[in-house]
């Protein structure tokens, strides 16, 4: 007896050493629940287990065996369990890979997963093609990829009756090898009743690793999404109020606005057809009007104070928002925007990015030569007089531009970079540009005096995106080196420092508050930053590659993301879910932008088209996704194509114009 | 087990001066070679997307090469995509064909054209969420209404109400332009918004759908209204606008335009009354011909010669009327001189022979006959005289080798011309009506003064030749550069003997009036 006792604990100790917790509570189950000892030496079957443990340590040929036979089995399982099942195949499968690697079978291994490899192509394309390159041990530890995948448990969602089939066959089959990746790298929630749909398996095949319970400990966190208190838009909808009440004083009002809008239209001259388009808008006015009354009726966003000191506006600026926000046009799913777009010609292949100001008036693009140029689509129309202008402007600015050559140049150059632009900024007002380049600083630049103010130095690595705050004055940077920051325009030196990707950290996008920043990156997942503190406070987990754009609904509630493959998802931001994935670009997603009110979200991807998405339903879907399962995925509104032009940004204007930039490529 | 083979690291060591590499070490690099490889692929794939591209090109490699610290591969840059090419005998083995380039080729090349500058342009994408149908914007609207207009042409041949279709496919706008544009030729062609109107044709961008029921207004048109004259000048006047529109791509619906322009050219009658100058209209029309030949003649190879056999058939035929004649020489003579020398020099004796019964006052009484005989004479002359005119003009103005020619030349005319002239000339004397010709009456007799006195001076210019043509010999003895224009000249000589000799036989044809089309300094050569 002393003896059995000697053993089982042997067992036991044996099992806990090599992790098998599954294997270990089985034990311990069977040992509290008939509390007979187990019989070693009558047990043929718990002899046989632990005689082959104890003798193919090494044998890598059970993975290849124990993974084929599992994958056989899974694949003739009940089809109800089978969509649950497979999903263990994929973690099993690059974990035994990985474990034959570590364990220097490197011949053995790659065979493993060229035989299998197809499997998981269609989902995992991306990752197979990272673990592919790793040939040895050292390849293990130096892999960013590989090294998380390994210190982490894989996350799968399954039924109590799928658990139950999968843990019987491995124990019928005994196929310990696989027994212990499982117990080691799957950690499995199982819930009780039916099987989850298939749809769900966009949101749990990501392999972020350890950090699904950190995300989800994280996406705990308070977030206030609110808007600002006492912003314009608050400020208008209670003078509207106030105004409706007094039919004599709006009309005063307007006659007013249509004088000052004129005069605006031939200032600005938003290229050429201003005038037009703002009787349009006039037009229009008059429904908005109605709209936005029944809006405000509507409970609106909760208000938040700001966290930052936040710089102040002029009367004057603060008067021409407020002129903008009154000659708003209020989009919907039937009212669509009209879209200006700007054509780059020829760029050589060089643009590397581009840039809209708020109004549209000026539009900047990066180049791979290092330059920076502008141009005032507002002068372009009136490209003749204003030469002479020009040549006098130029005399006054700083050698680091070179100005109009007598008005030979249709745009402003900006050079100072000694890299690749990869991105380009406009303040809110217009006044400045950011651009981030590839020799690691950001340099600010005025357009008023088109000249370079300010070079801020402080990541370590080339600079893929930086981004104005709505406020402006601060700005958030996103680099290789795999951090945020956040600066202010008058400190050299960073604000916060955000670390925490995974991976470059591709896009920054400021929440419409100011009081946190989004990032996305290469890593796959999308991170919420609070600015005061520099914390992490959401995880976002879905995409399955490279994020490339970010949008801030102007509400604060929602979020969307488009990544490498063409999918866009739109993200709640206080629960840190998915609320759905919109499919229909089939190339990167170069850019993002939601309409001014929130009702629609335009996407410019590389496979020259602009589509334009419904955010009002596609927000509502949560709530009736029982009932409505198929119509997720009836909310694209229109498809603008270009002419073989991919879209690198978009931009609504105040009034909700839509602005769109792109390079013609020929041979796309 | 690694895609790079052991060998290919052997290769690589060798070229880089160690020859004792062992196998071991070989194998071990090998994967280590195929994962740094693959790194910096990752590396180049994030500096493509930054550079927001999807074609990876050598200037991400080098990105990813500086971002791991390592310095780049120097002198593989290429503004676009590399052009790989296969190797012979391997399934899957690439290269890039890497030219010797010889460096005083490119020293001696004259300099590549500066690239142009980046340029912004702006359009509307889409108007309140509709795209409209300009040529920025991808053509969807004009696919779906291209097929739809040729159906509806291929099924209806009797005339029908138009708009019916149009409704369809085209935008509200396009249709109102379209039934302005018809109901202006139709009726107001001579007002000034007719004008406008054209002018809107030729310019407007974004009038593509509208060229298929263009198309078959005007072919449905013309065969309906051949009595109407200016309504016909209306139509070819917005057939020609059509053409100087950029923006349109009216090839696929020339099959369709050109048998209702070639009918305004060489119909029996255009318009019934004596008042309609239907010469102007075919002349017109001529020009369009022309200018449709010249511009879509590369694509459609066998645009001109369909259209030369047409005219050449109407010309040929004795039987068509004389108008029908006269659009056909105008329509060939508007093709350019080469035409005229290849297909009317030849077969102007014969010809002219068949006319000249109807212009002698004593044959044809029926005046109207004869005005048209004599339109169709100045015809011929002019078009002959043109072809002429050009091929005499292409010459370098040398004067020995072409007064050489002339020389030559003259040696037969001197045999030719006196009675011949003079046969020509008496019907010319006696013939008051030519005088009706403003523009040959005079010329006629004025020329043949001058040739009188050409024949007088002609002994003394073949002396002048004579005395040239040694200066000639002496020139190329002095210079070395001279012996390739010899060359050149010896062409020249050759063609202008052709010329001289056609130059003859059309003098013999039609006697003085082609001497006003020989250029003055020739001409001096000449006298």
């Amino acid at each position: 007896m002393e003896n059995m006792q000697a053993v089982n604990n042997f067992v036991a100790a044996y099992l806990k050493k090599k992790g098998f917790k599954e294997a270990e509570r089985l034990l311990e189950d069977l040992q509290n629940k008939d509390s007979a000892p187990i019989d070693f030496h009558n047990d043929p079957e718990l002899a046989k287990f632990i005689h082959r443990f104890s003798q193919s340590e090494d044998d890598v040929a059970r993975y290849q065996d124990g993974y084929s036979k599992l994958r056989s089995w899974t694949y003739s399982s009940l089809d109800l369990y089978k969509h649950e099942l497979l999903r263990v195949l994929y973690p099993v499968f690059i974990h035994s890979f990985m474990d034959m690697v570590a364990k220097g079978h490197l011949q053995e291994a790659r065979t493993f997963f060229n035989t299998f490899r197809e499997d998981h192509e269609l989902m995992h394309s991306r990752d197979l093609q990272k673990l592919e390159g790793v040939l040895s041990q050292s390849h293990l530890e130096e892999m960013e990829f590989a090294r998380s995948l390994r210190q982490s448990k894989v996350n799968i969602k399954i039924c109590q009756y799928s658990y139950d089939l999968l843990l019987q066959y491995l124990h019928k089959t005994q196929s310990t090898a696989m027994l212990g990746v499982i117990n080691e790298h799957i950690n499995f929630q199982v819930s009780s009743g039916q099987p989850s749909s298939l749809s769900d398996d966009a949101e749990v095949v990501t392999l972020i690793g350890s950090f699904q319970d950190a995300a989800n400990q994280i996406n705990q966190k308070e977030i206030h999404w609110g808007l600002l208190e006492d912003s314009l838009e608050e400020r208008m909808e209670k003078a509207g109020s106030l105004l409706s009440d007094s039919e004599k004083t709006e009309e005063e009002n307007k006659e007013g606005d249509v004088d000052e809008t004129k005069k605006r239209s031939v200032e600005s001259g938003k290229q050429g057809a201003s005038t037009k388009k703002l009787k349009k808008e006039k037009g229009l006015n008059a429904t908005a009007k109605s709209a936005r009354t029944e809006a405000s009726t509507t409970p609106a966003a909760p208000r938040v104070k700001s966290k930052l000191p936040l710089p102040l506006m002029s009367t004057e600026v603060e008067q021409s928002i407020l002129e903008d926000l009154r000659n708003r046009v209020q989009l919907s799913s039937v009212l669509l925007p009209s879209v200006s777009f700007y054509t780059f010609l020829n760029t050589h292949n060089g643009l590397n990015c581009s840039s809209i100001s708020q109004d549209g008036s000026l539009v900047a693009g990066g180049f791979s030569d290092s330059s920076l140029k502008v141009w005032d689509m507002a002068k372009m129309g009136q490209q003749g007089g204003s030469s002479i202008l020009q040549a006098e402007n130029d005399s006054t600015s700083s050698e680091h531009v070179v100005g109009q050559n007598g008005g030979k140049r249709s745009y402003t150059l900006f050079q100072g970079h000694s890299g690749p632009v990869h991105s380009a900024t406009f303040s809110p007002l217009g006044d400045f540009i950011l651009s981030s380049s590839a020799d690691t600083t950001i340099r600010l630049w005025s357009t008023k005096l088109n000249a370079n103010l300010v070079c801020y130095k402080g990541h370590n690595y080339p600079v893929w995106d930086v981004q104005f705050s709505p406020a402006g004055h601060y700005f958030a940077s996103a680099s290789h080196d795999r951090t945020a920051r956040i600066w202010s325009m008058d400190r050299i030196q960073p604000l916060r420092i955000m670390a925490g990707h995974l991976s470059d950290v591709d896009c920054v996008q400021w929440h419409a508050n100011c009081n946190y920043i989004a990032t996305g990156s290469s890593d796959k997942t999308v991170r919420l930053w609070d600015v005061q503190n520099g914390e992490c406070i959401r995880i976002f987990i879905g995409h399955r590659s490279m994020i490339l754009s970010l949008a801030m609904s102007p509400d604060g509630r929602y979020m969307a993301s488009g990544d490498e493959d063409g999918m866009i998802m739109m993200w709640d931001i206080s629960s840190g879910r998915c609320i759905t994935p919109l499919m229909g670009h089939t190339s990167c997603v170069w850019t993002l932008a939601f309409s001014c009110e929130g009702s629609l979200l335009a996407s410019g991807s590389a496979d020259c088209a602009v589509k334009l998405w419904d955010v009002t339903t596609s927000a509502k879907v949560p709530r009736n996704e029982e009932k409505s399962g198929n119509t997720i995925r009836l909310r694209l509104l229109k498809t603008l194509a270009t002419k073989s032009t991919p879209v690198y940004s978009l931009q609504f204007s105040r009034r909700n114009l839509l602005f769109a930039a792109g390079a013609l490529s020929k041979n796309m | 087990m690694s895609i790079v083979a052991k060998e290919t690291i052997e290769v690589i060591a060798q070229s880089i001066g160690i020859n004792n590499l062992s196998d071991d070490a070989a194998l071990s690099l090998a994967p280590d070679v195929e994962y740094r490889m693959r790194e910096i692929l990752q590396e180049a794939v994030k500096c493509m997307r930054h550079s927001r591209r999807t074609v990876l090109t050598t200037d991400d490699v080098d990105g990813a090469l500086n971002l791991r610290n390592v310095e780049p591969v120097y002198g593989f840059t290429s503004g676009g995509p590399l052009q790989f090419k296969r190797a012979i005998g391997h399934r899957d083995l690439f290269y890039i064909d890497d030219r010797d380039v010889d460096l005083k080729e490119v020293i001696e090349a004259p300099l590549p054209k500066a690239p142009l500058d980046t340029r912004v342009v702006c359009h509307w994408l889409a108007i309140e969420g509709v795209q409209p149908a300009i040529p920025e914007n991808a053509p969807v609207g004009v696919i779906a209404a291209a097929p739809n207009g040729n159906t509806y042409e291929q099924k209806d041949e009797l005339p029908v109400d138009i708009k019916l279709p149009v409704k369809h496919v085209l935008s509200r706008e396009l249709q109102f332009y379209f039934d302005k544009i018809t109901e202006l030729t139709l009726r107001k062609s001579d007002s000034a918004l007719f004008k406008e109107a054209l002018v809107s044709l030729a310019t407007d961008s974004g009038l593509h759908p509208l060229v298929p029921y263009f198309t078959f207004f005007v072919a449905d048109e013309v065969s309906r209204g051949l009595n109407d004259y200016s309504l016909l000048f209306a139509l070819m006047r917005v057939v020609w606008s059509l053409l100087q529109n950029p923006h349109i791509h009216i090839e696929p619906y020339l099959h369709q335009l050109m048998p209702s322009v070639v009918t305004c050219l060489v119909s029996k009658k255009l318009g019934n009354r004596i008042a309609d100058n239907h010469w102007e209209l075919r002349d017109f029309t001529a020009k369009l011909v022309a200018s449709i030949c010249k511009r879509f003649g590369h694509v459609y190879n066998t645009l001109q010669t369909r259209l030369t056999k047409t005219l050449l058939n109407a010309l040929l035929d004795p039987k068509r009327s004389l108008t029908q004649h006269y659009g056909a020489i105008q329509g060939l003579a508007a093709l350019g001189p080469n035409v005229v020398r290849l297909l009317i020099l030849p077969n102007l004796e014969p010809y002219l022979r068949l006319l000249e019964p109807e212009l002698l006052l004593e044959k044809q009484k029926n005046e109207m006959k004869r005005y048209e005989a004599w339109r169709v004479y100045g015809a011929l002359l002019r078009a002959a005289g043109q072809g002429i005119y050009e091929r005499l003009k292409i010459f370098p103005p040398l004067p020995s080798p072409s007064g050489h020619a002339i020389w030559k030349s003259k040696d037969k005319v001197v045999t030719a011309v006196p009675n011949k002239r003079k046969a020509n000339m008496e019907p010319l004397e006696d013939e008051p009506a030519l005088k009706k010709i403003a523009a040959d009456g005079p010329i006629g007799s004025l020329v043949s003064a001058n040739s009188l006195s050409s024949v007088t001076t002609l002994a003394l210019s073949s002396q002048n030749d004579a005395g040239s043509s040694e200066k000639m010999a002496k020139r190329i003895g002095k210079d070395g550069k001279m012996l390739k224009k010899s060359v050149i000249l010896n062409q020249i000589w050759k063609d202008d003997l052709d010329s001289g000799h056609t130059l003859v036989t059309l003098f013999e044809l039609l006697g003085e009036g082609i001497l006003s089309f020989i250029p003055s300094p020739e001409m001096s050569l000449f006298l």
